[in-house]
């Protein structure tokens, strides 16, 4: 009897032990912890999720499910979730132009996250823009998004194309400077009996077709003299987007979807990286994406010819004050942070609060966002400064001249001067929806651009009466980082 | 004889109150709203505005548009829907070889998840790599607009939603046919009547009841229209393609505008109301004379 209870407590002990040499490897110790994690479809993002929650669930022995909506759902699935405080979701990933709508349903992150070495190494157009709303920091960048351009580099450096081309057009082939020069060599490189077209952008409508549209404009509609006025003009709130520099705009990315593949205007980002991938287009313009994934020899055709530039830009800017074209002693480059990179917030009401904010330091720590940067198809753009120095860690997808070219134009894009930054408003959905719409028609030519943009105006300025004015160009300002209006 | 024993009111009055809970409450709620300007996002505290979100979209052009292009795919699909489904159900109820296999096999699209067919649509109506466009290509036909040009837009959803769903109207024709009586079709024969004169003169009376459902219910159906629309053209290009029940969408888990949903709501359902009045109207004639 008393082996047999000395044998008992001896398992009994070593059992214990066991576990409790287990629980110390789970640090901080989540077991038995789920979190549910509302994301668009994968790969792009729900895949740096999954990869964060297998190095979550690796030190802290807690779970991560991550539920998936299609892009066109997401905004509705976590709108409907939150506004009835709901604990669907522990976590929710969405775009920074929601965070106004969102706001009201978020916890803060907490202070000791806002300091010290990782905190740092977020770029400041993020981690003091876009994380930032009304001085107050309820989310976190967990991808970088600024527009880029892409190009083949094996057409824009073979000889016989550099001289044809110089013999129409009177300048060198290579990355444009300007809207003019990118359209012209879509329509040099514009071959359809051999398969080639000049430039692939998204146009179809739900299809992220509005950033493209906008960042043609903001080469002509981001004025440094007047600063935040692109969407709105920042003292009255009356909408700026059928000046003639958003017209201007409009033309040029109508005129790109006539130098695109047949199917170019049902184009979504989806359809742009598969056409660049394919060695379908010359040129292109859109998130980081496209570079990793036509650097990828496993996805693309163009691998190991992948060259990166700053969107173009230009050197005549509308300045919505004035209501006059101000002329500048050289070409601005026109960057726009489209979308503006996906971040991560915990709502008031999930019920794992503290445990969500640490899957979210997890998930963004410089090396799980790095790993996550650098795989194709991720949807994770560099959002930190140690994404853009490291170029060993880029030296697995990218040659060196490649890797150069593609940090370059990330890092220049979002640190420029005159960076453009997305509209972020209450409604957001309501602004854009009529813009997608206006856009359809222009794309198609059943109406012009300037009465395209003349009726998103006069709903824009309906909206934000209805909405209420003095509310609206309260957030627009914090938006655009421009100090309250006394 | 109606019972005075209290006891019915113990068995009636639970299905009474179920279905004022899931049915009526809801549907009063929602003209309740339908009188407000009341959104979620951004969140605006609701304010009576009676009639003006009726009149805002009797002014809109986006709704008029919306109730066109749903007609449109509405009347054309189930007109072609019923003119192929009820030829292949006359040839299926002629038993011809190999009869059940194309019953099942014609069945099988009306078993599919609409988004999923839209999806394999979508790929199918790609201009540059879809079957059709290679299929076409060999006739000079290259790059056609399915999907980016208004009409075409319309007409591949339509030929979707024909594909889709024929088979009910065969379904529910052949077993129509299938209860006609021999003896009639018998006493024709001995008059010598053509295949012809036999449709016209016994097929097609006797099963105008049964058609006339069939299409009602195809009809009210086919203005419900969402998934299709919403995957192969997300109602573009511009709104040429947007039905009533996506604009709603649109408004509604878009905008979060609740009062207007409502109020679009109530006039998508009078729209449907005036439309099946006036068809069983048209109908009634031909019906009543059947009996």
């Amino acid at each position: 009897m008393l082996r047999r209870t000395f044998l008992m407590l001896t398992t009994s002990l070593a059992i214990a032990g066991a576990a409790s040499q287990a629980n110390a490897a789970c640090s901080p110790d989540y077991t038995g912890v789920t979190l549910t994690v509302a994301s668009q479809t994968g790969p792009y993002i729900a895949s740096a999720l999954k990869l964060g929650a297998d190095e979550w669930a690796k030190k802290t022995c807690g779970k991560v499910n991550v539920v998936e909506f299609p892009w066109s759902e997401l905004y509705p699935k976590i709108a409907t979730s939150l506004t009835a405080s709901d604990a669907t979701f522990d976590l929710v990933s969405f775009a920074p132009a929601w965070l106004p709508d969102f706001v009201p349903y978020l916890s803060e992150m907490p202070k000791e996250m806002q300091s010290g070495k990782d905190w740092d190494d977020i770029e400041p157009a993020y981690r003091e823009r876009l994380m930032v709303w009304e001085g107050k920091i309820y989310s976190q960048s967990m991808d970088g998004d600024v527009h880029t351009y892409t190009y083949r580099t094996d057409l824009f450096s073979d000889p016989k194309e550099k001289d044809a081309f110089k013999a129409k057009y009177g300048y060198d082939l290579a990355p444009p400077k300007t809207w003019k020069q990118y359209l012209d060599i879509a329509e040099f490189f514009q071959r359809p009996d051999k398969g080639l077209w000049g430039t692939a952008e998204a146009f179809r409508r739900g299809g992220q077709q509005f950033w493209f549209f906008f960042s043609h404009a903001a080469a002509y509609a981001n004025n440094p003299n007047y600063p935040g006025a692109m969407f709105f003009d920042p003292e009255t709130m009356d909408a700026q987007i059928n000046n003639p520099g958003w017209v201007k705009g409009l033309e040029e990315y109508i005129r790109a979807s006539k130098l695109g593949p047949p199917n170019a205007l049902n184009f979504s980002f989806g359809e742009v990286n598969a056409a660049v991938a394919g060695g379908q287009v010359a040129e292109s313009i859109g998130w980081g994406d496209t570079g990793v994934i036509a650097a990828d020899p496993k996805q693309s055709k163009i691998s190991g010819k992948v060259g990166s530039a700053m969107l173009p830009g230009s050197d005549e800017i509308w300045n919505a004050k004035t209501k006059k074209w101000d002329k500048f002693p050289s070409v601005i480059p026109g960057p726009f942070m489209a979308f503006g990179g996906w971040q991560i917030a915990v709502p008031k009401a999930g019920k794992n609060q503290k445990a969500a904010w640490d899957f979210v330091k997890t998930l963004t720590s410089p090396d799980v966002s790095g790993q996550a940067a650098i795989t194709g198809g991720s949807g994770v753009n560099p959002y930190r400064k140690s994404h853009t120095a490291n170029l060993q860690l880029w030296s697995k997808i990218f040659s060196p001249e490649e890797a150069k070219e593609y940090l370059g134009a990330q890092s220049d894009s979002i640190n420029a001067k005159n960076v453009a930054l997305d509209m972020r408003l209450p409604g957001y959905f309501s602004y854009t929806e009529v813009v997608e719409i206006e856009l359809g028609k222009a794309l198609a030519g059943q109406t012009t651009p300037q009465a395209a943009l003349d009726a998103i105006a006069k709903e824009w300025n309906r909206l934000t009466d209805e909405f209420g004015r003095a509310k609206q160009l309260a957030a627009y300002r914090a938006a655009m980082g421009l100090p309250p209006k006394n | 004889m109606m019972r005075n024993d209290p006891i019915k009111h113990v068995f009636i009055w639970p299905a009474v109150l179920v279905v004022l809970a899931i049915s009526i409450f809801p549907l009063i709620y929602s003209l309740t709203t339908s009188f407000l300007s009341y959104r979620l996002i951004p969140p605006i505290p609701p304010r009576v505005v009676w009639l003006g979100n009726y009149a805002t979209l009797l002014q809109e052009p986006r709704f008029w548009s919306a109730l066109f292009t749903t007609t449109l795919i509405a009347f054309i699909a189930v007109g072609l829907q019923y003119a192929i489904g009820f030829g292949v159900a006359l040839a299926l109820n002629a038993r011809v070889p190999g009869e059940r296999l194309f019953r099942v096999a014609l069945l099988l699209p009306m078993l599919l998840a609409p988004v999923a067919v839209a999806l394999v649509a979508r790929m199918i109506f790609n201009p540059t790599m879809g079957p059709l466009n290679q299929f076409l290509a060999k006739f000079g036909l290259v790059n056609l607009p399915f999907l980016t040009n208004g009409h075409w837009a319309l007409a591949c959803i339509i030929a979707v939603e024909v594909w889709q769903w024929t088979p009910f109207i065969i379904l529910m024709m052949l077993a129509g046919l299938q209860t006609l009586p021999e003896d009639v079709y018998e006493a024709a024969e001995l008059e010598n009547a053509s295949a012809w004169q036999q449709f016209w003169g016994i097929t097609f009376p006797m099963m105008l009841p049964i058609s006339a459902a069939v299409v009602f219910i195809r009809l009210i159906e086919s203005y419900k229209i969402m998934d299709t629309v919403f995957v192969m053209t997300g109602g573009g290009p511009g709104v040429d393609t947007e039905t009533l029940t996506l604009f709603a969408y649109q408004e509604g888990f878009k905008k979060f505008n609740l009062g207007y949903t409502s109020a679009l709501s109530f006039l998508f359902l009078i729209a449907i109301t005036i439309i099946g009045v006036t068809y069983l109207a048209l109908l009634r004639p031909h019906l009543e004379k059947r009996r």
